[in-house]
């Protein structure tokens, strides 16, 4: 039997194009280029290298506008074999709880045997979407995962797992879904003919909220959550002295040392 | 195992999709008419100019955007580029409203500098300051909206042969060779896969130039560059030097261009020297920043980027053969760059010779013909213009600077300071013995009449 494996991938700004606003200490995203999610490049890699395994198909998913198509055409240039657009204007403001019983549903709808995301995004960084995948559906969940290996054989998935002093190995009945640890696996660069094919004549598969049956089930009035406040940290005065001699230098040195 | 018989319609949409051949092994060899080796504004220029007769061709970029990993002085000249595309939206920093050429020594500077009323009126000489990331990436985007395809982060390693003739280039990613009927190398002055091809010979230190250059913003006044450079709106400058205060003992020069909120310093000379005179780029942009006359120009700056090149220096003698059998060579991969102390040009060149090439490719794929012969009127055009006609006519000129170096760096900036110093001196002498002796000092450096004379005629084509 073939596995369907769904990654789920997302738009982030580049972490590394992201600057804070010097007067109002606000971090500016919006001049920063979108990027795929790093994490996710880690999850698409784990996804493939278990199709190199087994008879499988691996797909991405992203939840976003049209806009968001580009992390699409990567994955497809990188391996996968499709790649599905959730888009609705229904979604907007959605936090972690409708974007996960999107994704629940999409997974659903896809047949997925396996749901692959990494552990968290770079711009929210709440780890919340991956177990609340697997909370909406009743499916299993294995988080931070550094390595994975198949046994379709007792349809199963094995996972390596970090934990304190060691790791762990876990079987999971699929379906099931994986939270990839971020830095555990090497994103394969897209071949060449691929890449073409995916940035220039790829168009993904469109769902909505309503394809999903989940229509007054997302957005931002059912979103529980509530930002309390915000807060700028200021920087915290430093002492400085000039100590003009060596000595007198030392002398400081053994006073703060005692 | 779940059921899915339920749930998962789109499963079935899935099979339905899956069954797309493109989406299995998608395969684009000969899909494209031309494949060009290089983003920069000579591959841009042949993927417009080939887009534009209908073709489609494929630029294939190495940076992860289009001007990424390129790097020039700063100053861009733009006649070929007007004609190609509306420069409307294109990126400028600023136009050049002066030109400025100082001779330093150890401290002294004597200036000469040009401000014709006519380059603060559009189009400006069509000289412009840019930034390279900015104005490559708009260029390319202009080749891709005409209807060429650009691929990047993607590095062409060598190319593909086939009875003799080149058919395709292989990349650096899996499945990475790929044919199509033409190939252009618009890969710049480290031209390592014309080279690995043996299109091309290495080239001779001698034949390069080493550039180093920064740029710099001023956080603390946000006026600096109106005050000190005397701009008025979108006007610039471009400041350019020469003597041992630009460059040491090296043979080249220093340069000091305004963008809109930063400006650009760099060095420039033989690699030759850098390597032979122990002279890093480093310590050289760093001596020629302190110079006295340079100094005050750049206070309390902050440095926003550091980049250096190698330049082809070779002029028209040191040209490959543009023409191979399915491939032409243009911009910096084929030299062309000009640099005679009074002209620094190189990109408007290479636009020059991108659109020859992207033109020639797209009559000979017109009449359905590759090979060396169909290819023969890119070089035969590039001859015919200014592009070679300028190279050819400052040939002779290296040369002789390079023979003539120690005085015309050394020795004359020192004398010519020195003759300044005694002319304009303020002492009870009257003013006939000051000219004599300024008179006296220049004219001890160049050998008196006879050695003004024969220096004269041996650069009179200069200005002829």
């Amino acid at each position: 039997m073939k596995w369907t494996i769904v990654v789920g991938v997302k738009q982030v700004p580049d972490a590394d194009e992201v600057g804070i606003d010097p007067d109002t200490g606000r971090l500016d995203r919006a001049n920063a280029p979108a990027v795929m999610n790093p994490p996710d490049r880690d999850a698409l890699e784990a996804a493939l290298s278990i199709k190199d395994e087994v008879d499988a198909r691996v797909v991405a998913m992203t939840m976003g506008p049209p806009m968001a198509t580009p992390v699409l055409e990567e994955a497809v240039a990188m391996g996968c074999d499709d790649a599905v657009l959730i888009t609705d204007r229904a979604f907007a403001g959605s936090d972690t709880w409708p974007t996960s019983l999107t994704l629940a549903r999409a997974a659903e709808y896809l047949g997925a045997d396996i749901v692959m995301a990494g552990e968290e995004t770079t711009d929210s960084s709440t780890g919340q979407v991956p177990p609340g995948i697997a909370a909406h559906n009743g499916w299993a969940q294995l988080t931070y995962v550094e390595d994975v290996e198949a046994r379709p054989e007792a349809n199963q998935l094995i996972a390596t797992r970090d934990v304190e002093g060691g790791y762990e190995r876990v079987a999971a009945d699929l379906p099931v879904v994986v939270a990839v640890a971020y830095g555990e696996f090497e994103p394969r660069p897209a071949p060449l003919h691929r890449k073409l094919y995916a940035e220039n004549d790829f168009e993904p598969m469109q769902l909505t909220a309503e394809d999903l049956g989940i229509k007054d089930e997302v957005g931002l009035d059912v979103s529980p959550t509530s930002v309390g406040g915000m807060e700028t940290v200021q920087p915290v005065e430093r002492k400085s002295e000039v100590i003009d001699s060596a000595d007198d230098l030392a002398d400081q040195i053994q006073e703060v040392m005692l | 195992m779940n059921d899915k018989s339920t749930q998962a319609a789109g499963a079935t949409l899935l099979d339905e999709r899956a069954g797309d051949a493109a989406l299995e092994a998608p395969n684009y060899d000969n899909d494209f008419d031309a494949i060009i080796v290089g983003a920069g504004l000579a591959g841009s220029a042949a993927a417009l100019t080939m887009a534009q007769r209908g073709l489609e061709p494929l630029l294939i970029e190495r940076g992860k955007y289009p001007g990424a990993k390129n790097v020039f002085g700063g100053v861009l000249y733009t006649p070929t580029i007007r004609e190609l595309t509306d420069l409307d939206s294109a990126p400028f920093e600023r136009y050049i409203g002066e030109k400025r050429f100082s001779m330093l020594s150890h401290d002294d500077e004597t200036a000469v500098s040009l401000k014709p009323g006519d380059w603060h009126r559009e189009p400006h000489n069509d000289s412009y300051t840019v930034f390279r990331g900015d104005f490559d990436e708009w260029f390319a985007e202009q080749a891709v909206e005409a209807g060429a395809t650009l691929v990047t982060e993607t590095t062409v390693t060598d190319l593909v042969r086939e009875g003799g003739g080149i058919v395709g280039v292989q990349t650096d990613r899996p499945d990475g060779e790929i044919r199509a009927p033409y190939v252009v190398l618009a890969e710049g002055g480290n031209s390592l896969v014309s080279e690995g091809a043996d299109l091309k010979a290495r080239e001779d230190r001698t034949n390069i130039a080493v550039a180093a250059k920064e740029v710099l913003e001023f956080p603390e006044n946000d006026e600096a560059i109106e005050d000190r450079f005397r701009l008025v709106g979108d006007a610039g400058v471009s400041y350019h030097y020469f003597g041992e205060g630009a460059v040491g003992e090296a043979y080249g020069g220093g340069f000091i261009y305004t963008n809109d909120d930063t400006v650009s310093v760099g060095v420039a000379y033989s690699l030759d020297d850098a390597a032979t005179k122990r002279q890093s780029p480093e310590e050289t942009l760093n001596l020629f920043k302190s110079h006295p006359a340079v100094a005050p120009l750049l206070k309390d700056a902050r440095t926003v980027e550091y980049s250096a090149k190698t330049i082809p220096e070779g002029g028209a003698e040191t040209m490959p053969d543009l023409v191979h059998d399915g491939a032409v060579i243009v911009g910096d991969a084929a030299g062309l760059v000009l640099n005679n102390g009074v002209h620094l040009e190189g990109t408007n060149m290479a636009v020059e010779s991108g659109y020859y090439a992207g033109d020639t490719i797209a009559k000979a794929a017109e009449n359905g013909k590759t090979g060396a012969s169909a290819l023969q009127s890119y070089p035969e055009r590039l001859e015919n213009s200014y592009v070679v006609q300028n190279l050819e006519r400052y040939a002779w000129l290296t040369e002789r600077v390079e023979e003539d170096r120690d005085l015309l760096f050394e020795q004359l900036p020192r004398a010519i300071a020195d003759a300044s110093t005694e002319y304009f001196r303020m002492d009870r002498s009257p003013k006939a013995t000051h000219a004599k002796a300024a008179k006296q000092r220049i004219f001890e450096t160049l050998g008196g009449w006879k050695g003004a004379t024969k220096l004269a005629l041996r650069y009179r084509k200069l200005v002829r």
